[in-house]
């Protein structure tokens, strides 16, 4: 085979391809993926504050107290977290 | 038979039990399917890399098109200063997706499925991304946590948030990955047991959601280790390029 009509096949398929890629632009796999992230950021932050919560009070012997307080500060985290992620994907 | 969904992830010792102190270090089923999953890769990668033909053959091909998955992925979610961990984000990538490949294979173990090694991985992570923030920034990486334009009297509870946010990041990371492959192969296992249970008579149904679950988790199982690795990508990215 000679080289040109390589060449022009080649210079074809380049600009099929970049075109596909424009196209495919709208829709790629990463919005599944912070659709996913939003799922488990909300109850992650929640558990992390209840398990500091959970240690402090161990230490300092405040039985109710703590936990409670910083179950809430988690689903306050959980719920920033989530809108940080939303405003991420709106970019 | 015993149609217990959950006995499948079940760890057990394969050869003799090796005990270092207290902890007991024997190769399990577990360790079986990470060694061949990372054998895989190495097998898979070595013979595509190793005759640059311009016509690439399948291997090849499979190997450049992940690597450029890869590169691409980076770049486009930590930008041009993250090229450096490229070998780290390209094998956690491939290990996880290995993993999770592995286990959609009938009789074998899915590792993945398992909270401890996910959560392995992602706390490895999470302490190497926070190691890199400081390297890069010095204490200045504590600004992260304070965000800019907050009044002073919300200061204290702010920063609590923050950091209660950024603890959260391994355990959603590993659970995440956890409970999909989990939850997956649960299902798929309870819909074979009403396969098995409901006859010949109406097993076809069960039979074909088992089918068409089959195809979900293959989905799945890419989606998860794509998740993975952008995420530790966009957690480098906080690390790198500091803008709060």
């Amino acid at each position: 085979m000679s080289k040109d009509p390589f060449k022009t096949r080649l210079e074809i398929a380049k600009k099929k391809v970049s075109k596909r890629n424009l196209e495919n632009k709208k829709h790629n796999p990463s919005s599944i993926g912070t659709a996913f992230k939003l799922s488990t950021e909300l109850v992650s932050a929640v558990a992390v504050g209840t398990i500091i919560g959970f240690i402090l009070d161990k230490t300092f012997g405040t039985k109710p107290w703590l936990i409670l307080i910083f179950f809430f500060v988690g689903v306050i985290a959980g719920i920033t977290n989530v809108i940080k992620s939303a405003k991420n994907m709106q970019k | 038979m015993a149609a217990n969904p959950m006995t499948q992830f079940e760890v057990y010792r394969i050869g003799p039990e090796i005990k270092i102190g207290t902890f007991d270090i024997s190769f399990t089923n577990a360790s079986l399917f990470m060694v061949i999953s990372s054998l895989a890769i190495l097998i898979i990668f070595n013979l595509g890399s190793k005759k640059n033909s311009i016509l690439p053959n399948k291997i090849q091909l499979l190997a450049e098109l992940s690597y450029s998955f890869v590169s691409k992925m980076i770049s486009d979610t930590a930008g041009s200063k993250a090229k450096p961990y490229f070998s780290f984000i390209f094998s956690l990538f491939m290990f996880v997706l290995f993993c999770n490949m592995f286990g959609m294979i009938p009789y074998t173990f899915t590792v993945t499925s398992h909270i401890i090694v996910t959560f392995v991985l992602a706390s490895f992570i999470f302490i190497g991304v926070t190691v890199i923030g400081f390297i890069k920034h010095g204490f200045g990486y504590l600004k992260l946590f304070v965000p800019s334009g907050v009044p002073v009297i919300l200061l204290p509870l702010i920063v609590v948030i923050e950091i209660i946010s950024y603890l959260s990041r391994p355990i959603s990371l590993s659970v995440r990955l956890f409970a999909n492959m989990m939850a997956g192969h649960t299902m798929m296992k309870v819909f074979g047991g009403f396969v098995i249970s409901l006859g010949i008579v109406g097993g076809w149904l069960p039979l074909s959601f088992s089918v068409a679950l089959t195809g979900l988790e293959i989905l799945v199982a890419f989606l998860q280790a794509y998740v993975f690795a952008i995420l530790t990508c966009i957690y480098l990215n906080d690390a790198l390029n500091l803008h709060h």
